[in-house]
């Protein structure tokens, strides 16, 4: 058994006040602690460890590091001799660290994104508790983010330079933590190169996505709601608070989510990401989009290119 | 907040077009049809507005350093939607540019 679900986002912001109330007011999240250095530590109401966005005060945009939780503790002495003959360096920290977190692993993708694992968080539990709850808290003032749900990470591509970080990060996913494929853009004259990967760790269509571009990134990270009138309310509450807003309310093709895409105050793109999609089981066979067909699996019913989705990201 | 209008002009363009100060001079160049104008973040972090500020004065909220240093905030390089109008400006827009055209990548996005 190695990875479980994603488990935490640390994100650099510009100006963390404005952020704090952009994450709290807007997206719902709670705060659960604030450093001296200035780092806020949030969570959603039907989240029960400690925190899954972690905000950290910078001079420009984009990630620090993501973090996957795996399933015991034991695993992460598996994990670690699977990655180093994978061929990857590995960086052993113990336990508080990480903050709240037991010990953990340390690695950079292939891309360069700063991975963490690790297999125990501070619990807090769900806003609602666990005996007899409520389907869902009092106090949602925004668009009432469930979970942390995925991230997609932009990676570096480039064919003609024998460059492809899409397909060497999936290649590691699948083969150090036994990701599922579940679905695949190929490209390129002979469509045999991997532009984009949607992995998942359990059953749901993806824990983490890779799509290529010029140079790595944060494309986007998605906090899970229930269904499309959760999406419908959401749209609602960006315009309200005047959010730049990428994509209104849409069908992807890919993963079938429902979905919006938008900005928090320092440029990093969200996304409310609804429905399950589809169930994920170890012998679903992968979905391949083809070149032809990219942007209708992107936004399934304009079928068209958004430039800034695949222009803009930190 | 009492508001002000002001002219903006965009080199390379032969008229100027009229701003209002609580607008970030990317929502004025969207407002005012200029088809370059690129539909970025609107944050200050993605750094597809850059432009550069030839003449005239602005005040800026915070823009990523990623993408526009001290050095180049010295010299007037500003990120268009964090910036708003104190006076006429003209300006360079030095960002990625809106494609109009269907521009046909090799890879999909690359």
């Amino acid at each position: 058994m190695g990875i479980i679900r994603i488990g935490h986002i640390n994100i650099n912001v510009i100006d963390i006040e404005e952020s704090k109330k952009y994450y709290t007011k807007v997206m719902d999240m709670r705060i659960t602690h604030e450093d001296e250095d200035g780092k806020v530590y949030l969570k959603c109401w039907d989240e029960w460890d400690k925190y899954s966005v972690v905000l950290t005060p910078n001079d420009s945009a984009g990630m620090n590091n993501i973090a996957y939780k795996v399933a015991k503790d034991s695993d992460l002495d598996d994990l670690k001799i699977k990655l180093e003959n994978y061929g990857i360096k590995v960086t052993q920290r113990d336990e508080g660290e990480v903050i709240f977190c037991g010990r953990t692993l340390t690695f950079n993708l292939p891309s360069g994104h700063e991975m963490i694992l690790y297999a125990q968080k501070e619990f807090i539990g769900k806003d609602v508790g666990d005996k007899n709850p409520d389907p869902w808290p009092d106090g949602l003032t925004g668009v009432g983010s469930h979970w942390l749900d995925h991230a997609l990470l932009m990676c570096e591509l480039n064919p003609e330079a024998g460059i492809n970080k899409v397909a060497e990060n999936t290649k590691l996913m699948i083969e150090v933590f036994d990701m599922k494929l579940a679905e695949q853009v190929m490209v390129g004259p002979n469509g045999d190169v991997q532009l984009a990967t949607w992995l998942s760790a359990g059953n749901t269509p993806h824990d983490i996505a890779f799509v290529g571009g010029p140079e790595m990134g944060l494309h986007h990270f998605a906090f899970f709601l229930d269904d499309w009138a959760d999406i419908l309310k959401a749209a609602d509450v960006l315009g309200k608070n005047n959010v730049k807003v990428d994509v209104t309310p849409q069908r992807h093709g890919i993963t079938r989510g429902n979905t919006i895409y938008f900005f928090d105050p320092s440029g990093n793109r969200n996304e409310t990401f609804a429905g399950l999609g589809y169930l994920v089981q170890p012998d679903m066979p992968t979905v391949t989009w083809t070149e032809e067909e990219l942007w209708k699996g992107i936004f399934f019913h304009t079928n068209q290119p958004v430039e800034s989705f695949t222009n803009v990201y930190t | 907040m009492k508001s002000f209008m002001y002219k903006l002009k965009m080199l390379g363009k032969k008229n100027f077009f009229k701003a209002i100060n609580i607008d970030h001079i990317l929502k004025s160049m969207e407002k005012n049809g200029i088809d370059i104008a690129p539909n970025g973040c609107y944050g200050g972090g993605c750094g597809v507005c850059k432009i550069k500020i030839l003449h005239g004065e602005t005040q800026t909220l915070s823009m990523s350093k990623k993408y526009i240093n001290e050095e180049e905030k010295t010299a007037g390089y500003v990120l268009a939607c964090r910036a708003f109008p104190k006076s006429d400006i003209e300006f360079e827009f030095v960002g990625k540019p809106q494609c109009k055209t269907k521009e046909k990548k090799k890879y999909g996005f690359v």
